[in-house]
């Protein structure tokens, strides 16, 4: 039986609502951090995440589940938002009017290929080399969090991640937590290079 | 083809993204507040904001759609005087059917017997449809 069958699974609206408002300041706190970090990588504005992600949760668009934490649930909500903003962002063609002789009938929409040109593919793989790069020199005085760092943007993760570093589980949140803080000073707002 | 290859630039990024999500929620909440004091980080505030315009939002989006006809009409209290004569006859006489007492208080009821004219009939719907007693239906299949 899906969630969605049964009320009795799901939060209230007025239930979320309640468990919002009741978030303690260090949640809140994570909330925009999470906000922060996913709109680094897609040209949007934090609070509007936020925002967005509130009005799907208090709206009743998405639902949350009885046995799931609410802000894992908000984040779960701004992820997706995230994901489809990307896309949209993607999607949208770039238009421009043209006319030749300049009357209203002969006016045609040009809408341009959305597929990049060699040179837009080229500057894309310039610009992802050149972030990779400034985010590894970042962390110039330090080797495991580049070795770390490469294994995260290779797709290692978990426990293959860990004995990669040869760190304990302590030790390696710590390096985690080093590599987000400094990645939180040098780029603010967005990736780039 | 390039559009995947453009696409594939990114994932080392959306991979660190996510591994820094994993990293906000696995942080404790101490060292989350110690944060933000030494970076005098206001990003609670900064989402407390966003919750209460959200909230305003969805509150204002509910008003517009309680305020919003049902499907398929507008409610009576839109204009009585669209129905036409004969389903404004109908209803009136299936409220008096139904609503004998409270017709009966009408102060411009027509004495028994007397032949209504349209004007009467749409001068009591009216009147019922002031003291709000009229049931709430739509005037789609009756309009003139």
């Amino acid at each position: 039986m899906q969630a969605r069958d049964s009320g009795a699974l799901l939060l209230t609206e007025l239930e979320v609502r309640r468990a919002i408002s009741a978030l303690p300041p260090a949640d809140w706190l994570r909330l925009h951090k999470v906000a922060r970090a996913l709109c680094r990588n897609a040209y949007f504005d934090a609070e509007d995440l936020l925002q967005e992600a509130f009005q799907r949760a208090l709206g009743g668009s998405r639902q949350c589940s009885r046995t799931v934490d609410i802000v894992h649930f908000l984040v779960g909500v701004m992820r997706s938002i995230a994901s489809d903003w990307r896309k949209a962002r993607k999607r949208r063609p770039e238009m421009s009017l043209v006319t030749h002789k300049g009357t209203l009938p002969e006016v045609v929409v040009q809408v341009r290929d959305q597929s990049p040109t060699a040179d837009e593919w080229l500057a894309g793989i310039q610009e992802a080399t050149c972030l990779k790069k400034a985010i590894l020199d970042l962390f110039a005085d330090d080797g495991v969090a580049q070795r770390m760092l490469e294994g995260i943007m290779d797709g290692i993760a978990g426990e293959e991640l860990r004995s990669l570093t040869g760190l304990s589980q302590t030790q390696f949140a710590s390096k985690r937590r080093l590599i987000r803080r400094r990645i939180d000073r040098a780029f603010p707002q967005e990736w780039k290079p | 083809m390039t559009r995947k290859k453009n696409r594939r630039q990114r994932v080392p990024l959306d991979r660190l993204t996510d591994a820094l999500v994993d990293d906000i929620l696995a942080t404790p909440d101490a060292d989350l507040l110690k944060e933000a004091q030494a970076d005098a980080d206001n990003g609670a505030a900064v989402a407390r904001r966003a919750f209460e315009r959200a909230s305003r939002m969805t509150a204002l989006r509910r008003l517009a759609a309680s305020k919003r006809p049902p499907r398929g009409g507008r409610p009576v209290g839109a204009n009585i005087r669209a129905l036409d004569p004969k389903t404004a006859r109908g209803w009136l006489d299936e409220f008096m059917a139904s609503h004998p007492e409270t017709a009966s208080k009408l102060d411009d009821a027509p004495a028994a017997g007397d032949q209504l004219s349209d004007e009467d009939v749409y001068g009591m719907l009216e009147a019922l449809q002031k003291r709000g007693v009229l049931k709430q239906r739509t005037i789609d299949q009756g309009r003139r």
